[in-house]
Formats: C-alpha cells, structure tokens, sequence
C-alpha cells in the first residue's frame, strides 16, 4: 500500500525552482532511498512532506488522503517524522527533555471523577517514560543524561527516540551517515532495520550510493528538482544511480599522474602539533607530517575527527601548545593569518560562506581580501579603486567565474562560483603551499572538475598542496600520499596510487592492525 | 543600631523596584531578547500611573492604565524586534528615549515640574503594617511597613524560579533562547514565545515604575527611575538569567543604593560613589567571566564563541 | 563600485531609509501638535526656517552641528566595524570637564597655545575613556555594549561627584565648575555662534571620509562588521583593529566634548551634554546616517536644525519645546526597523533556503 504519495509537488523560490512537479510513492514498510547531488532539491521535498516548506503547487497524499501541512506539528500528526542532518537538540537540556519538547506531561490531581492538570511538568515520571522507550529499543542510553556531554552517534538516537515517542510510523532521515563514523553507521543500519521490523516506513536521504545498495528497498533519483526515474534496488547498481544523478557518464577521478616526489625536499613540516579546544580536550594530539615540494598530501578521515581544529592551527586561526610548523625552513607555528599569507601559504578554507568570502562585499572587494595590503592595490594606506577593478575583471576572465554583474556582491554566485572566487584569489597571490579544506563541499560536478584540474595545474607548477577532505574518493584521486585523521592523531598513511577504499576505510575507523610504516618522524 | 536597621529597611525598599525590572527582563534575556528598554518601560509606568492617579484619584484605574500601556509597550517592542526582526537594542534605547521625552512633554504641556499624587496615596498603599510580625525584634522593623508590591516582588522570585524551570512555557523560553531550530523543529511557535516574554517584562517594569512612582515616591519626575532598568540588566548578566542568582545581585544592588543615601547623611556626597558599585560590579564580572573563558580557549579573535 | 543602475538603486534605498524613519516620526509629531492646538505645517516652517533658511540661524545650526557630526562619526566607526561602542556619552563628558578644569588652572597661557592644547588634552581623555572596554573587548571579548553602556553611568557618578565637590564654583548658585579663562575661550566669527571649532571639525572630517571610504582601514572595518569570521580568516588582526577602532571612536568623542565645553559651555554643570546628551545623540546621527561619513554630515546638520528649532518653537508658538526631544525619540524608535537591511537580509535568507 502507498503510504505516501506526492503528485506533481513543485516549489518555487523566487524565479528559481527548487523542486518541480515531483511525483513520488514510498510504499508502506519499506525504506525508500532518494539520491540526488547537493541542491538537486531533496531537501526542499522532504521539508514539504514534514511541513516546514509549503509547495508552490501540487498535492501531498497519506495514506490515500490530501493533507496540508501549517508546520512540523500536523506532520507528525499524521506519522510523520524527521531526523535532521543537522541535530536540532537543545544541548543544555537533558535527553527526556529534548526526547519530551513540545509535549511535556505535566501533573495531574483527582478529586473523584474530575482530573485536573496543573501547569507543573512531571520530570520523574518524563524520565521513567523515556528510559522505558530507550530500553525497549536497546538505545543502551540513560534519560537524565545532558545532551551536550553526548556523542554524535548518541545524538542521533535522540533525535530518532523523540520520532519514536511521538508514535510516527513514517521516519525521513536527512544525509544520517554524514557525521558517523564507519561503527556508528553500522550501528545506525540495525537500528534501521529494526524500526522497519517494527512496522515503520523509512525515507533516506543521502547521496552515498554505496549506503543505498546496502539498505534501502526502492529508489528515486532526483536531479535538478526532477525525478529522473525509479528503481527497484536489487535490480540495479550503484553505477546505473550515479549515471542518472549527474546525467552523463561519471568521470569521477580526473587524470592523475602519480610521481615519485621522495627525493624532493621538504617544504613545509608538521611536528607533533596538539591543541585543546574549549573543553580541554586534546581534538590535535601529537600530529605530525610533512609535504614534499611539488607533492599532493590527502589528509582523509571522518568529519569531527580534528580536521577542523587541525586547520585552524595551520591557518593561525588558533594556537597550538606544543609542536611546531616549519615552512621552508622558517618555524612558522602560532604565527597570524596574515604572517601565514606573506609567506606565501594559501588557504580554501573549510567554510566557505563563513571564512572564506564576505557575502555582502562586492565581488572585487572579496578578490582582494587578504590581499589588499599589497602594493598592487593599496598605496599610503588607500586603496586603489581603479586597479582592483582591473584584479577583477582579470581574474573573472581568466577563472571563468559567471557572473550577472559584476559589482554585485558575492552574495548572488552559486557556490561553484562563489568557490572559483576563493581559487583564483588565492592562486593569484602564487602561494608556494596551498592548504585546501573540502574545496568542493556544495559545488556542482562541473565545478568539482574545475577545481580538481585547477588544483592539479598548481601541482604541475611545482607547488606543494596539503588536500583535508572528509570526501575520499576526492583525496583518491588527487593525493599522492593519503594519511588518515582519527581522533586528533594521524593513524596510518598510505600512498595514493595503490591506495584501496577498503584500507583507508579501516584506517578511518581507528582500525590499525599493524604501526604505519612510514610515519613521518 | 536603628541606622543599621534603617539600611537594611531601605535596601528594601529599593531593592522592590530592581527586582520587579530584574525577573521581568530575564524572560526576555532567557529568550535571547535582551531588553535595553526596561528603564523606559518602567518610566512609562510610573509615568502613566501617576498621570491617571492624578486626574482620576483611583489607583485601581491607575494601576490598569500601567499595565494596558505596558502590554502595548511590550507588543511595540517584540513587533519591531521579533516580528519586523528590527535591531532590538535600538529599539529599546528608543524606548528609553520615548519615555523620557513622552514624560517632558506633557509635563512642558501641563506647565508643571512634576505629577504630584501624594493626597492620593494612602498610607496603607505606601507600606503596610504587618502587624505582629512587625514586632519580631530587629527582623521585624526591617520588613514591615513596606509597599504591596515590594513584598511581591520577593515572592515572584519563587513564582518564577518555578515558572522558568517547572512550566512548558519557562522551558520554550529557555529552548527559544538556546536553540531557535530545535523550537522550530518542534513546533515550539517562536513568536508568541518571544512576545510572551518581552510583555511579561514589561508587565514587571510597569510595577516596578508604579511601586516607585505611586507607593514610594507619590510623584512623578522623568527622573525617578535612575538607572532601575539598567541596574536590573546588570544583575540579569550577573546571575546569567537564573532568577535565583540573579536576584541576589538585584538585592545586593538595592542594598549598595541604601549605603549611598543613608551614608551621605554621615559622610556626604562621596556616598553617592556607592551608586556605582552595581555598574562597576557587573564590569568585573563579565571581565572574569571573559578571562575565565580566554584562558581556556586556544583560538584567535572571535571564532568559535 | 560606482556609477551603475545597482549602485544608484541602493543609494537610492539608503536616502529612503534615512527619509522614511523622519517622516514617520514627524506625522506622528503632527498629530500630538495638533492635540496641542497648533498647525503642525506652520511648527515645521518655523523650526526649519529660523534655523536653516536665514543667515544667522544657519551659522548658529552649523556651531551645533560640530560636535553632534563628530559624536555621530564616532559612533558610525565603531558600529560599521560591529562594535557597539555606546560609551561616547561618557567619553564626552569625561572630556568636557578636564577641559574644563585645566581650561580654569591654566588660563594664563595664551589662546593660540591653551586652545590647542585642550582641544588635544580632550582627545586624549577620550581615548583614555575608551581603553578600558577596547582591551576587555579586544583581550577577553567581553560584551563591549554592556561594558560601555554601564561605565557611562559609573562615569556620571564621579563627575557628579567633582563637579559638586572638590571643583565646585563656591560662588555659582548650581552646581558647576569654574568657569574657563578668557583665553581658553573660542572667538565666535562672523558675529554669529560659529567659532574655528567647526573648522577644525571639517577638517576631521574630511580625513575620515578618506578613512571610511577609500582606505585599508575602512575596508577592514566594513569587513569585520559584515563578517568577522571572514575578517579573522583573512588576516585582518581583529584585536588589534578592535584597538584602534575604539581608541579613535573615543579619540572623537572626546574632541567633540572639548569643542563643545570651549565653543558653547565654558563650565561643566551636570547637564552638560544636554538631554538625551550629545553621545545618545551621536548614535541617532550615525543610525541616519547609516553609518556613512556624507550621510552623517547631512544627519548632523539635520539634528542641529532640530536643535536650534527647538528654542524658536517654545519662543514663536504655544507647543512645549520638548516636542523635539519627543520627535528625535521616534526617529530612533523607527530607525531601529532599517528598511533597506531588510530588502539585503531576505536575498540572503532565500540564498540559504536554495542550499
């Protein structure tokens, strides 16, 4: 029986249409996976279908009946619920609150037949409620528990347990695996294939082809706000869905010659660099590496693992209290940005909307941030209007960045676009080290082979460029060498060329069987 | 002796005030709506009730006038900041401008200095007498013979001790505040959470400016409120919006007022350099508060806050 | 940057967004003069004409525009950058009356060197003023608003204090300090209020239309202001920025204050800096003016109009002068809603929906 179905759902956000006329059937107790790049529209589909977005037209029908959904309330009303990528748990509160937000239980007395609510909530019965939901799930969690002090994986069955409190029976999970390690998507598939033994359909939204074969029952591709078709999964192949995802064939890895670059010298040296963050945890414990001139280093491992705390050491963005960073034979550790910059280290930062642009800054004035106290552009302290135009306009050219107009800010590219700003900025500047973090997150395909060709171009020119990227068939096919973050500390390091998915993935998860034979010092 | 007991009643009576301001802008504060504009909105109260007192002789109208204008205050405030999403903070100082320029004008208008109701006020409406408790030795003088609405404001401390933490509604200001998108998620009505909270600030303040205005003072000048609203701020950011904590900073402050005018009958003027200690104690906690938290950060600049 | 429909198109939205608050808060004006029993057209006319139309009304508009476009560019820097400075009340103030007593102690130095001289010491006290909040802010990012906000109120205490106290003029019948020397004193010109004072402000501004405008500087500020991740990341200093900005934003509020005691006050009583004070005053100009030099160039003209039309309307019709102060509370009041942000802000929004 069709437990959902959309006819032609389409919604419109100004001129741009996001999702168009998309029909879509999820049968009951099945887990339906839809698949699609990054701003193919998934996302505005579910959020119709749990009422946060109202399609521009076309109808929802559950269960065989139109509904109209005003918010998040009347979709779990009738069944429906959302696990967000992104958690959205209230971190000071503990797990029953989070579990019980929006429905608290609150106290009743008697007096004979009349019972009357006092507007006091209940938080020992709250906590026994939900203690008894955990265990009946084997969550393996305790409900006073304060969320923040939770691991990812644990957040996640929070979220899953305030679904299941709420008695949907349909649960639509949005990119689940992102933030999970190797064990705790695993984890997550049993306890998948449990809520569907317990009757509930299942929506997985993800773009990992693998994870779609492995789980789901059914498949919708969408592309560009369209469904390009439907597959049952055992009749198809991870290859046939990445085909119709892109629309053409996938050349997934650009064209790579691999060389030796052992004999080359060191330019740019990380000894034993450790950090705390804000808890006092060592997130950088003891990292060391190095990059040979002219070398693609590929430092791969899953998101929360120090990337992120990692690059903000190599940036200067942070402080490290003991190792040190040697560029070129300078000792460069705990320097600023700007003192990173005039020693000519560039930097595509992780984030691109936060650190790396300005959004309501014209597209010139971003061209030259970081930048805009050199000579070319700046003398006595005032900037040159004229020629920062011509830096525009050259690169604009030369990057072949699209853009409508020019003086507008950076604040109406795409992300491809806004990404090629960033590139030809720092590319312009000639740095000798390029320091690049997840420099294709969001973009479109067209875009990710520019970047990769351009990132590969700067390798030919004899330049070094350190790749951090959570995507590993990214640093597969760029990296000469791959090491492998896990829980602050380099794990284990292979070499680029013979490199299998299978190693690596074992490294990710914090597997090592045998001491990485050439760590580096 | 007496003048030791005479502090204390007095840090009393000052402090009512302060804590009415205190508890009602930490609702807004928990809500991530800091309200700049509780000094103006318990100015408009002392002024609106006085006003009314004064041409009408009832308090009972009076105090109605307070609080319809404070909920339309209120509603004006979270109109512009929540609904209009305008900065807050200016629209707050513009409130504290509003009252002192709404009470100037119609006082220029008047043609008088002041709104003097004090034939209105009974001394029943100035301080109670608690009778047998009042007897209670040295207790006693100190907290008798206050107004109503300072004994309340003690008590609310409770009421919203309870209310924050016990209640759906103290629970969807506190997940308001701390994370917008789980409220969202969840169907927690942002808005009217939002609002809620802001009108019930300035419900407080409104009392806050009659204690003072009718009660304490029995007149109105555009200056009466001295810096209440803003004292109440510094103890919100003091106790961090924990109406326990931060109401011992709102007693604190009303017994270092005390001091001032009490000590400047002995040691003169310089007393009134005890009226800063609320502005210079807050300064010093937020300074250890920030070194506190540089210390255990590593990062740069204003990343990762 | 210049010169094209989108340009034109948003300085087109910044004028309406000056203009639309002022219209507001004048009709609501209207209707309480109206209640007063007077023609709101005719008020208007004789606030704008006594003050701007005739000679002599604009000179004395100009004396009262110096400080008030020195108060408003001070805020204007620190708010552009983010920084919510609101401690140019205090650092006016404070400045107002050093120069008040020294301009007493030392008036026997000749003008050419006293004048100087205090107009320099008054900088500094600005400067002084601000160190505090600036290096809490900048060492320790502690909320800079709260402090400056709070060290306004601590900093009127003192003066109120010194004032009434140990630099009290016993033979004055209020509270005050001695008056000024004669040399300390700015010559007024043309026979009108204006004295050099306004020249120098002119001076100063200029400079800072470069700075906002064209410079380093000004492009670092509009960047931290509008993203100080991005301003960190690209190596932009923030803490030190944060330095300068709140120096020099003190720097002017304390120039503004000295100008203010040697060209209009000559002695510190407690209502010095008027009602709401020159500093609060500032702020409505910057906000205006958002927060670009011209933009308050034109705001402090403005309000000086407002301020000389004040006396003329309590002298030439039955409305209470304090029906100025009640028009400036609303143009704040409206200005807070900032139009065209708004347009900006939804660009934005939907931006991040797509994604």
């Amino acid at each position: 029986m069709e437990i959902i179905k959309t006819i032609e759902l389409t919604r419109m956000f100004g001129d741009f249409i996001a999702n168009n006329q998309i029909d879509l059937t999820v049968e009951e107790n099945e887990i339906k996976a839809i698949v699609g790049e990054n701003g193919a529209g998934k996302s505005t589909l579910m959020n119709m279908l749990y009422g946060l977005l109202k399609p521009t037209a076309g109808e929802i029908y559950i269960r065989g009946e139109v509904v109209h959904f005003d918010s998040p309330n009347d979709a779990i009303k009738k069944g429906i619920g959302m696990v967000h990528q992104h958690f959205k748990l209230v971190p000071s509160l503990t797990i029953y609150e989070n579990v019980i937000l929006g429905i608290e239980v609150e106290r009743k007395i008697k007096l004979g037949k009349y019972s009357f609510s006092l507007p006091s909530i209940d938080h020992k019965y709250e906590a026994k409620a939900i203690q008894d939901l955990i265990d009946r799930f084997q969550f393996g969690l305790k409900s006073t528990d304060i969320v923040k002090n939770l691991s990812i994986g644990a957040k996640q069955k929070v979220e899953i347990l305030k679904m299941l409190y709420r008695n949907v029976d349909i649960v639509i999970f949005d990119e689940p695996t992102a933030v999970l390690t190797p064990q705790e998507i695993k984890a997550f598939f049993v306890t998948l294939k449990e809520l569907k033994k317990q009757g509930k359909s299942i929506i997985l939204i993800t773009h990992k082809l693998q994870e779609v074969m492995e789980v789901s029952d059914s498949v919708t591709v969408i592309k560009q706000g369209k469904v390009i078709g439907n597959r049952v999964t055992k009749e198809t192949s991870d290859k046939e869905l990445a085909r119709m995802m892109v629309g053409r064939e996938v050349l997934l890895n650009v064209e790579k010659k691999y060389q030796d670059y052992s004999k080359n010298e060191i330019v740019y040296e990380i000894k034993d660099l450790t950090t705390y963050n804000h808890d006092g945890i060592k997130v950088v414990n003891g990292i060391s590496f190095h990059l040979r001139k002219g070398e693609i280093l590929g430092i791969a491992g899953v998101e929360g693992n120090g990337q992120s705390e990692l690059l903000d050491l190599l940036t200067g963005l942070s402080q490290s209290i003991s190792g040190k960073i040697i560029f070129n034979g300078i000792d460069i550790t705990n320097k600023w940005p700007d003192e990173m910059r005039t020693q000519k280290i560039g930097f595509i930062p992780e984030d691109r909307y936060e650190q790396g642009l300005c959004l309501d800054m014209s597209i010139a004035e971003n061209m030259i941030a970081g930048h805009h106290g050199k000579k070319e552009v700046c003398k006595h302290g005032l900037l040159l209007t004229q020629k920062i135009n011509e830096k525009r306009d050259r690169l604009i050219k030369s990057n072949d960045i699209r853009v409508s107009d020019c003086e507008g800010n950076v604040s109406s590219l795409s992300g491809g676009n806004a990404q090629k700003i960033i590139l030809a900025r720092e590319f312009d500047a000639n740095p000798e080290l390029l320091i690049a973090a997840q420099p294709t997150r969001g973009v479109d395909i067209g875009a990710i082979e520019y970047i990769h060709k351009s990132l590969l171009n700067l390798q030919a020119q004899g330049k070094s460029i350190l790749l951090i990227s959570s995507e590993l068939s990214e640093i597969m096919s760029l990296a000469d060498r791959i090491a492998v973050i896990y829980k602050g500390q380099i794990i284990g390091e292979v070499n680029g060329i013979n490199a299998s998915r299978e190693e690596i993935g074992l490294l990710m998860a914090g597997i090592c069987e045998r001491k990485p034979e050439n760590e580096v010092r | 002796m007496d003048f030791i007991i005479k502090i204390f009643s007095d840090s009393l009576y000052f402090t009512g005030p302060i804590l009415l301001c205190t508890l009602g802008g930490l609702f807004a504060y928990k809500a991530n709506m800091i309200n700049i504009g509780l000094e103006g909105m318990m100015l408009f109260g002392g002024f609106i009730s006085a006003l009314i007192l004064f041409f009408t002789h009832s308090w009972i109208i009076a105090f109605i006038a307070a609080i319809l204008l404070a909920i339309l205050l209120g509603l004006l405030f979270s109109y512009f900041g929540v609904t209009k999403k305008a900065n807050f903070i200016i629209t707050g100082f513009a409130i504290n401008l509003l009252a002192i320029a709404v009470g100037k004008y119609v006082l220029a208008a008047l043609g008088s200095i002041d709104i003097n109701v004090i034939s209105d006020v009974t001394r029943q409406m100035a301080a109670i007498d608690l009778g047998i408790i009042g007897e209670i030795p040295v207790i006693g003088p100190i907290i008798n013979k206050q107004s109503f609405l300072t004994y309340f404001s003690f008590i609310l401390i409770f009421i919203c001790q309870f209310v924050l933490f016990n209640t759906k509604f103290g629970t969807y200001v506190r997940v308001v505040g701390e994370s917008e998108e789980a409220a969202k998620s969840i169907g927690i009505s942002i808005n009217k959470i939002k609002y809620l909270a802001v009108i019930i600030g300035a419900l407080l303040c409104a009392f806050a400016g009659y204690n003072v205005a009718i009660n304490q003072l029995a007149s109105y000048t555009p200056d009466i409120t001295a810096g209440t609203g803003f004292i109440a701020i510094a103890a919100i950011y003091c106790g961090a919006g924990n109406p326990k904590n931060s109401s011992l900073y709102a007693i604190l402050f009303g017994l270092s007022r005390s001091l001032a005018v009490n000590l400047s009958l002995r040691i003169g003027t310089i007393a009134g350099l005890l009226e800063m200690i609320p502005y210079i104690m807050i300064i010093i906690v937020l300074t250890v508060v920030g070194i506190i938290r540089k210390r255990k950060t590593l990062y740069r600049g204003f990343l990762h806050e | 940057m210049k010169y094209d429909k989108q340009a034109l198109k948003q300085s087109g939205f910044k004028i309406l967004s000056m203009i639309i608050p002022v219209l507001i808060a004048f009709a609501i004006g209207a209707i309480v003069i109206l209640f007063a029993k007077e023609n709101p057209l005719k008020i208007y006319f004789i606030l704008f004409d006594r003050s701007f139309f005739r000679i002599q009304g604009l000179l004395k508009t100009l004396h009262y525009a110096g400080p008030l476009i020195l108060a408003g560019l001070a805020i204007a820097l620190s708010f552009k950058a983010g920084l919510f400075n609101m401690g140019i009340e205090g650092q006016i103030i404070s400045a107002g009356f050093v120069v008040a007593v020294l301009g007493y102690l030392w008036q026997s130095l000749p003008s050419i060197v006293l004048i100087p001289l205090l107009l320099i010491i008054g900088t500094l006290v600005g400067v002084i003023v601000a160190i505090l909040p600036a290096i809490l802010k900048a060492r320790y990012n502690v909320n800079e608003m709260v402090v400056t906000l709070l060290l306004n109120y601590a900093i009127i205490q003192v003066l109120e204090y010194l004032t009434s106290n140990v630099f009290r003029d016993p033979s004055s019948g209020y509270v005050s300090t001695n008056m000024i020397g004669q040399s300390a004193i700015m010559t007024r010109l043309f026979g009108s209020k204006l004295t050099m004072f306004f020249f120098v402000v002119v001076v100063v501004f200029v400079i800072f239309y470069y700075i906002f405008n064209r410079s380093k500087l000004g492009y670092e500020i509009t960047a931290m202001g509008k993203n100080r991740f991005f301003a960190e990341a690209t190596g932009m200093r923030i803490q030190r920025k944060i330095m300068i900005i709140m120096l020099t934003s003190g720097a002017l509020a304390g120039l503004a204050g000295a100008g203010w005691m040697l060209s209009e006050k000559f002695s510190y009583t407690l209502d010095f800096s008027g009602t709401p004070g020159l500093g609060w005053d500032g702020m409505l100009i910057a906000l205006l003016g958002s927060h670009s030099p011209i933009g308050i160039l034109v705001a402090g003209i403005f309000y000086a109009i407002l301020k000389t039309g004040s006396s003329n309307i309590a002298i030439f019709t039955n409305v209470p002068a304090e029906i100025i102060v009640l028009l400036q509370a609303l143009i704040v009041l409206f200005l807070s809603l900032k139009m065209i942000i708004k347009a900006a802000s939804k660009r934005a929004s939907k931006r991040k929906e797509k994604n």
